[in-house]
């Protein structure tokens, strides 16, 4: 199982060069069946991650450019009816697809942004009163220029919450850039991608997430984060319970992924960032940086 | 509203208001029994005008409504009370002042104004009444108005719950402070003396005695007198509680002169000066403590040839105890009694009073003469009379509480008709013939008996224990005490009054609780717990206070006082510092945790620490770094530790603390090389 996880890390970092920590975190995402959102400037290889994980879990793959101008239907699907048999037939959207990769998600309007709510939370869509199911894994992977681009809208916190992680990729080091100039070119190593693993055995990943042991010692540290977050002058609003539960998960994973049966503070403190960060507001600073903050401030053993 | 608008803006929110209102309900609401029903109206006109301008639909009142407020009130005052400087007045004051502050209740000053007032106020309570309800209704007081201060903080804090649970608290907190107050504080005497309520009717003896009195006084079961006895303890037939001697008499009144109302003046203020009669130097053979309730008479009550070292207390030529002021409110003083024939007796009766005590009207009960003059003729002493009397009523006399009316001559009808009656028909009775007889006589005036509380404890005197019985004057013994009811009615004496009353005992009670056992074991419960309370602590005067003081410690000196004060503070502190310590700790340390902290502990002395929020492992592979000389053992510790705190290992934890206890950074780098290595970088 180790062999599979490393192999599929490594297969993604000849694509992303020289970014190990975000490709996991990605992993550790989609392992603990959460959908991601990768926040960045255009070219920084999100689209690349993105299409580099479905195509490595070996799962069916669509693509949606977002525009303003975009209908709920676009992604949904929609009926039209067939003159020969003379009723209406469901055309699904790129929704009904097991990786769905929403590009610059913050340029739709914010109609079709909660299009996709539904189907994230519940992993079923509703269309003319009738609920259709998502195929089974289900991820959405979407990916947002920063805020301040022109012509963005801004998600709102309810749609951020259905994103266990918001991760950002950032430059890569000089040492990357420079393999990237003298290698083969990215678009070409994507294809060469072959899956290492079915849908069974990502099926048994994701169980296998849940059987990490979180020990009360560490429930406890997660509990006093939590709590800081709900105290502290400096957070706007605290972490919710679904926001701590992710947490709990995501920081699983991330054991798993570095072959631990019990998750150390270590976990908790790597998928902090990333879960916490877009869900913690505060007035001027950025999420990110408070969760830095909070991390110095509560200590692993309560003192 | 203009004029008004910069002060509407700083006015008091709706809650702060109504907890205002609230407290000063809570403190006004027992002095409504004794301040005049127009002061409560005011009151609740001021709360209704004050709502009133909450709601905007009138205005705050302005000078001129103020200034007719206030001689409104001066003046009710002046017409209720028509003296200023007494008690009750004063108090109406305080109340009115407190009323009226309502009109112009504006800011949260003013509202803290009133709280404090309301504090001052709710003090004036125990100026009326000491007991144990009345303590307890001063605590809830407190509460209240605590929480009333404390809801003026803010909305959150004026929710009732809240504010009064935060009052509890507080009020909690202070009681080590009330207790150690209670007991160092220095009592001051009161600084003026202020005039008592003294028209109030009470139960009691009386300054006179007619036919009638004491059957009155045997329906009321309140208590008289408890008394406590320091060593032996008096036989029931010897309780006689002295109180008033009455020598004149007029046909139908027994009083005596120079006592009228609950005055004590004219000659009867000769009263004897401290060693003017030597009492014998031997020791007294009672000691004892009397607690009396409020008579609004100045006699106090003891047994014969009593001494008290109270202050204010005197004693008369008769033998008995008075006090400077009508007793107000209960009052405790201390008594030795010499039994009479324990000391020698006085040899003369000078010719004055032997007068006073042969006193009789000039007409009036022929019979009674005739009697006593027959006996004398047939040569018959003094003591030999006496007995001839007592004799008859031993014969034909009967006991009861409900005595047949008497007419004019009360003693002919008495002696040769009716032939039953009360204590005081006997008394009264046999001090006639007896003086008719030629022998100095006199009736005492006071209770008998008692009974036990809670393993003899006290005794406990109720006013149906009221007696009256005669002393006879003899040559050779001086006063002799001789109870007429003793011969009709011995029960009487020995067993009190219900066992010698039987079925007309309390008859017209109400309720006949007393026929209750258990009604009655818990009524003499109640009374005890009553005792002690004023025992220990309304009675805890200078006096007591130097006597506690002195068995706590030794001797009163600043250093010991301040020890005495010092010693429970600095325990106090101490006992909260470790509970703030213990409660900011949270729950108890998992002890894998608690050995890594050690760890920690010793690599921060060594010149390393963790930073906080810092994780064991990433701090292991700084320690690698910076200190490769205890790289290896760190990183097994820290391996242990995450094993043992996050895998719920057990083994690991046995690791750990073998691991931890032999783990001294310095030794171990000093040990392994060359000292400017394995120092850490930082440290270099």
């Amino acid at each position: 199982m180790q062999k599979i996880i490393s192999a599929i890390v490594d297969d993604i970092g000849k694509v992303l060069l020289g970014k190990e920590h975000q490709v996991k975190l990605a992993l550790a995402c989609l392992l603990a069946r959460g959908h991601l959102l990768i926040e960045d400037l255009p070219g920084m290889g999100k689209t690349t991650l993105a299409h580099a994980l479905a195509q490595v879990l070996g799962l069916s793959y669509k693509r949606v450019q977002f525009t303003s101008d975009m209908l709920p239907a676009d992604i949904i699907g929609v009926s039209i009816f067939e003159r020969e048999s003379g009723q209406f037939r469901f055309h699904e959207g790129p929704v009904f697809s097991q990786v769905l990769l929403a590009d610059e998600i913050n340029r739709s309007s914010p109609k079709t942004q909660s299009a996709l709510l539904e189907a994230m939370e519940e992993r079923q869509v509703s269309v003319d009163g009738e609920t259709r199911p998502l195929p089974e894994p289900f991820f959405v992977i979407a990916t947002q220029n920063p805020l301040q681009q022109s012509g963005t809208f801004v998600l709102p916190e309810s749609q951020l919450d259905r994103f266990l992680m918001r991760i950002s990729l950032g430059y890569p080091t000089r040492e990357a850039e420079r393999a990237l100039f003298k290698g083969v070119d990215p678009r070409a190593q994507l294809a060469q991608i072959k899956p290492r693993i079915n849908t069974d055995g990502l099926r048994k990943l994701q169980s296998l997430v849940n059987q990490v042991k979180a020990s009360d010692s560490l429930l406890d540290y997660l509990e006093r984060l939590v709590q800081h977050t709900r105290q502290s002058a400096e957070c706007g609003v605290g972490l919710s319970p679904r926001g701590a539960l992710a947490l709990l998960h995501a920081a699983r994973a991330w054991a798993l992924i570095h072959n631990r049966s019990h998750l150390l503070p270590e976990d908790l403190q790597a998928v902090l960032p990333s879960v916490a960060g877009h869900r913690l507001q505060s007035d001027g600073t950025d999420g990110t940086q408070l969760v830095e903050r909070m991390m110095h401030q509560v200590d692993i053993i309560a003192a | 509203m203009s004029v008004h608008s910069g002060q509407l803006q700083t006015l008091l929110p709706r809650e702060s208001l109504l907890w205002v209102f609230a407290a000063q309900l809570v403190v006004l609401l027992p002095h409504f029994a004794h301040l005049p029903i127009w002061l409560v109206f005011a009151w609740c006109i001021a709360v209704y005008w004050r709502l009133e301008v909450f709601r905007g639909r009138r205005e705050i009142p302005g000078r001129v409504v103020k200034l007719v407020a206030v001689s409104l009130a001066v003046a009710g005052l002046a017409m209720t009370y028509r003296r200023w400087f007494a008690l009750e007045p004063m108090v109406a004051l305080l109340a009115v002042s407190f009323t009226l502050k309502n009109i112009e209740l504006l800011s949260r000053r003013d509202a803290m104004l009133s709280l404090m007032l309301a504090y001052f106020l709710a003090a004036t309570l125990f100026v009326f009444d000491q007991t144990i309800p009345y303590a307890l209704y001063g605590v809830f007081s407190l509460l209240v108005i605590t929480a009333a201060l404390v809801a003026q903080q803010g909305s959150g804090s004026a929710r009732a719950g809240r504010a009064l649970g935060l009052s509890a608290k507080l009020l909690a907190q202070a009681v080590p402070v009330m207790l150690v107050l209670f007991v160092v504080m220095p009592r001051l005497g009161p600084l003026w003396a202020v005039p008592q309520n003294t028209s109030a009717a009470s139960t009691g003896i009386s300054d006179s005695m007619s036919p009638g009195d004491f059957s009155r006084l045997s329906k009321s079961d309140k208590p008289a007198l408890r008394i406590s006895f320091d060593g032996p303890v008096p036989p029931p037939e010897q309780r006689y509680w002295r109180g008033l001697v009455y020598t004149h008499f007029d046909g139908r009144r027994w009083s005596e002169p120079g006592i009228t109302g609950n005055r004590w003046a004219g000659r009867r203020s000769r009263v004897r000066g401290e060693g003017e009669q030597s009492l014998p130097a031997v020791g007294p053979r009672y000691r004892y403590q009397v607690i009396q309730e409020a008579s609004h008479n100045p006699w106090l009550f003891a047994m014969a040839t009593p001494h008290s070292g109270t202050r204010g207390v005197r004693t008369t030529d008769e033998d008995t105890l008075i006090y400077r002021n009508p007793v107000g409110s209960r009052l405790a003083y201390d008594v030795r009694s010499w039994p009479r024939d324990s000391i020698p007796a006085q040899s003369q009766l000078s010719a004055a009073e032997l007068r006073r005590h042969l006193q009789l009207p000039d007409s009036g009960n022929p019979e009674a003469r005739a009697w006593a003059v027959a006996r004398r003729q047939e040569g018959m002493d003094a003591e030999a009379i006496s007995q001839a009397l007592l004799t008859m009523y031993n014969r034909s006399f009967t006991y009861t509480l409900q005595p047949p009316a008497l007419g004019a001559n009360t003693v002919d009808e008495f002696l040769f008709g009716t032939r039953q009656g009360f204590c005081e028909h006997f008394a009264n009775s046999y001090v006639f013939t007896m003086r008719a007889a030629g022998v100095p006589a006199r009736v005492v005036a006071g209770y008998q008996g008692g009974e036990w509380v809670e393993q003899q404890e006290y005794l406990l005197v109720r006013q149906y224990d009221a007696h009256a019985w005669a002393e006879i004057w003899l040559p050779e013994r001086g006063w002799v005490r001789v109870d007429p009811t003793a011969s009709v009615a011995p029960q009487r004496i020995r067993d009190g009054l219900q066992s010698a009353a039987a079925e007309e005992f309390m008859q017209d009670a109400f309720l006949p609780l007393h026929k209750i056992p258990f009604v009655t074991r818990l009524r003499l419960q109640w009374d005890m717990i009553n005792y002690r309370w004023y025992r220990t602590v309304v009675s805890f005067d200078a006096e007591r206070q130097e006597g506690l003081l002195r068995r706590l410690l030794g001797e009163i000196s600043p250093l010991r006082v301040a020890i005495f004060l010092g010693t429970p503070m600095a325990i106090a502190l101490v006992a909260l510092l470790i509970w703030l310590k213990l409660s900011s700790r949270g729950p108890a340390l998992a002890p894998a945790d608690r050995v890594y902290l050690r760890f920690c502990k010793r690599m921060a002395r060594a010149g390393l620490p963790r930073n906080p929020g810092e994780a064991p492992g990433d701090y292991a592979r700084r320690v690698e770094r910076e200190w490769p000389a205890l790289g290896l053992m760190v990183l097994r510790i820290t391996l242990a530790y995450e094993k043992a705190a996050f895998a719920d290992d057990t083994g690991a934890l046995k690791q750990l603390r073998r691991l931890v206890r032999v783990f001294w950074p310095l030794r171990l780098s000093a040990r392994s090389g060359i000292s400017t290595n394995s120092l850490p970088t930082s440290a270099r």
